[in-house]
């Protein structure tokens, strides 16, 4: 009951402060920026506006080719090897300058040499020097290989007086290439996550703050317990996220994104919400200023969002061993509306409860001690070997000893 | 109605409290003076259920701090050094956020609130953020929401602290007003206010309690009926044990340039005076005051 006391006021207050309807409005242009922004990206790698996704290899390495008839020349890929065509003088002295990584000479009766069935041979010269000299090898093979099938189905042709017709595949395109999927699953579940982050300060204020104001003095001599004071703080940020977590879906659906599974991806946002921001109240528990809990929240944040996105990233890649323990990866299962298994669900939820427990009785274990409030506050490891019972043991064996 | 018993708190190596034992009366006006580290903050916090006892226990109409410190804190009415309110609340919220956490119910909260706002004669400022009020004003307020609850004990923590003579005034007038009323434990550096207000006065120490009774009591105790005060040309020369000599003097005490002889009656002044010959710039005689008996029990 006192909790929500404390959560009815700081959320009243924080809907009434300017500076929070600053930062969230700037926050919500920052959104539709962003969105306008990754909708023209998109309109510009949409398949067939030759925008590759992938870096261009296009002049990779180079080849000289002296090929007068033009026969195998227009079989080497443009996309991969520059190509130059020159006389063999020329070509000669640029490959023993390391000018090229290759040197193709085609014999100068190459047509005769086919039309009366002879073997016709191909000179490859290869820059040693050159790392890039099995890509020119790798290209010279395959466009000798083509050469050799045109003129196979040349061949064919004389024998049979009627055209062979090749048989040909019809390709239907549907959905998105794999790319523009990977692109967007990741957009929407940072847009989903982000403002999880952005009340990191908000956490700091309403405990740290306390601390910092002196405030906590009259707090901590009312009637309530520290659990009533912590939980009810933690519950009011909570609220304005969920507050804030919706909005944002309905920007988001509302510029065309595809979230499948709404009210469950909200719901579970929400829940990955909660640990978070015990581990912050933990930290602001803990941190006797501003200063010292923003630097903390920093370190803890880069920590989490690991824990969030590197296992959303290795179910991207097709991984799926390690990919089910972080909430963003069901998140993403879910608005993508892929079937979503027992363990799917268990692990992320089970991971979230037991944080959450964590964090909460740490920061409430925190703010019942005096000396962490009021100070002199006792260093980190003193907490750990109280927590793990060796101060105890040392007590009891020097009264012991003495 | 409240007893401490064999109270210890110290901070790292030093001893705040040192095995404290005091009884409080029911309706009583307690005061606690001491130097800057005596320990007043330190008991008055434990008293509170703020901070907790090394050792010893505090019992608040029989319910132990370490067992029941929730109802405890329900109890008492508490007021900082510092008023420390949230700046962003306005006044009248600040009041009322208070009676919520307090557990008052609804219908209660409202006139109790614009009864405590017209007792500090804040009622024209009620709408008023904490943020625009003077230190006097937030220490008005600060009051109001230490009585939100209408509690049993009330505990001042220097509450007339860097304040003007006239909002000082006011406010010894307030807690004067609430003495039979409210058990009320008053910390202060202010001999005077100490001496007008309260019942009984302790002298705390190095966490120790040096002396405890009324004031007269303790002004009758350390000190006789006179005090002479003499100001010496060469204050240096001045030999204690010599004045001492006389039959009723009870103390002498030198401070800067004057000397201070505690006497138990009168009849002997004129001899002391002749002692110093002509190197006596003036000559006067006062009643004691708590103030003197502070300087002479802590120094």
């Amino acid at each position: 009951m006192h909790s929500l006391v404390i959560t009815k006021w700081e959320f009243k207050n924080t809907l009434s402060s300017k500076k929070f309807i600053t930062i969230f409005l700037l926050q919500v242009s920052i959104l539709i920026l962003m969105i306008i922004f990754f909708n023209s990206f998109m309109g510009n790698i949409e398949p067939g506006k030759n925008v590759a996704l992938t870096p261009s290899l296009t002049g990779f390495a180079s080849i000289d080719v002296v090929d007068n008839e033009n026969l195998f020349e227009k079989q080497l890929n443009p996309d991969i090897l520059k190509i130059n065509r020159m006389n063999y003088s020329i070509a000669y002295n640029r490959f023993k300058n390391n000018k090229t990584t290759g040197l193709l000479i085609v014999p100068s009766d190459a047509l005769e040499k086919i039309d009366r069935y002879e073997t016709l041979n191909l000179s490859l010269f290869v820059n040693y020097n050159d790392p890039k000299r099995s890509v020119v090898k790798s290209e010279v093979d395959s466009a000798s290989k083509s050469l050799s099938s045109i003129i196979t189905n040349e061949w064919l042709k004389e024998i049979s007086p009627e055209n062979l017709t090749q048989p040909s595949v019809e390709q239907t395109e549907q959905g998105e290439p794999l790319p523009l999927q990977i692109i967007n699953k990741v957009m929407i579940a940072i847009l989903l996550f982000l403002p999880l982050f952005l009340f990191g300060n908000m956490v700091i204020d309403s405990i740290v703050g306390e601390k910092e104001r002196k405030t906590a003095e009259i707090l901590m001599a009312m009637p309530l317990s520290p659990s009533n004071i912590i939980l009810g703080k933690s519950l009011a940020i909570i609220i304005t996220i969920a507050f804030q977590v919706i909005l944002w879906m309905i920007i988001l659906l509302s510029a065309g994104f595809n979230i499948k599974n709404a009210i469950l991806v909200y719901l579970l946002v929400i829940l990955t919400s909660i640990p978070i921001i015990g581990i912050t109240s933990m930290i602001a528990a803990y941190c006797k200023n501003y200063k010292e809990a923003g630097i903390g929240i920093s370190f803890i944040y880069i920590g989490i969002v690991g824990f969030l996105v590197v296992p959303a990233l290795a179910y991207l890649s097709g991984s799926t061993r390690a990919s089910t323990i972080s909430p963003m990866t069901l998140v993403m299962k879910l608005f993508s509306g892929e079937t979503i298994s027992t363990t799917d669900l268990v692990i992320p939820i089970l991971i979230i409860i037991v944080v959450s427990l964590i964090s909460y009785s740490i920061s409430i274990q925190l703010f019942k001690r005096d000396d962490v409030v009021f100070g002199p506050r006792p260093s980190l490891f003193r907490l750990f070997f109280e927590f793990i019972g060796i101060l105890s043991l040392i007590k009891y064996i020097k009264s012991k000893i003495l | 109605m409240i007893k401490i018993k064999s109270l210890s708190k110290h901070f790292g190596n030093i001893n705040a409290l040192d095995n404290l034992n005091l009884d409080i009366r029911k309706g009583e006006l307690l005061g606690l003076i001491g130097p800057n580290g005596a320990g007043k903050t330190t008991a008055i916090r434990i008293i509170s259920c703020i901070l907790k006892p090394d050792h010893g226990d505090v019992l608040v109409d029989g319910c132990s701090i370490l067992e029941d410190p929730l109802r405890i804190k329900s109890m008492i009415g508490y007021l900082p050094e510092e008023p420390n309110l949230y700046e962003r609340f306005k006044a009248y919220d600040l009041l009322k956020y208070f009676g919520e956490l307090y557990g008052m119910p609804k219908d209660k909260i409202e006139p109790r609130i614009d009864e405590l706002l017209e007792l500090v004669g804040m009622s024209k400022r009620a709408q008023h953020k904490i943020n625009t009020f003077s230190k006097g004003l937030r220490q008005r307020i600060g009051i109001a929401r230490a009585l939100i609850h209408d509690p049993e004990i009330i505990i001042f923590d220097e509450p007339t602290m860097g304040l003007d003579p006239a909002t000082s005034n006011t406010i010894r007038k307030f807690i004067a007003s609430l003495k039979g009323e409210k058990t009320i434990i008053l910390c202060t550096h202010y001999m005077d206010e100490a001496e007008e207000l309260c019942d009984r006065v302790a002298i705390l120490n190095q966490g120790k309690i040096l002396d405890l009774g009324t004031p007269d009591y303790l002004k009758s105790k350390i000190h006789g009926e006179t005090i002479l005060k003499l100001k010496i040309k060469d204050i240096d020369n001045i030999q204690p044990r010599i004045i001492k000599k006389f039959e009723s003097v009870e103390n002498v005490s030198i401070i800067g340039d004057q000397v201070l002889v505690s006497l138990s009656s009168g009849e002997e002044i004129c001899n002391i005076i002749e002692l110093f010959e002509n190197n006596v710039l003036s000559v006067n005689t006062k009643e004691p005051t708590l103030e003197d008996v502070f300087i002479q029990r802590v120094k």
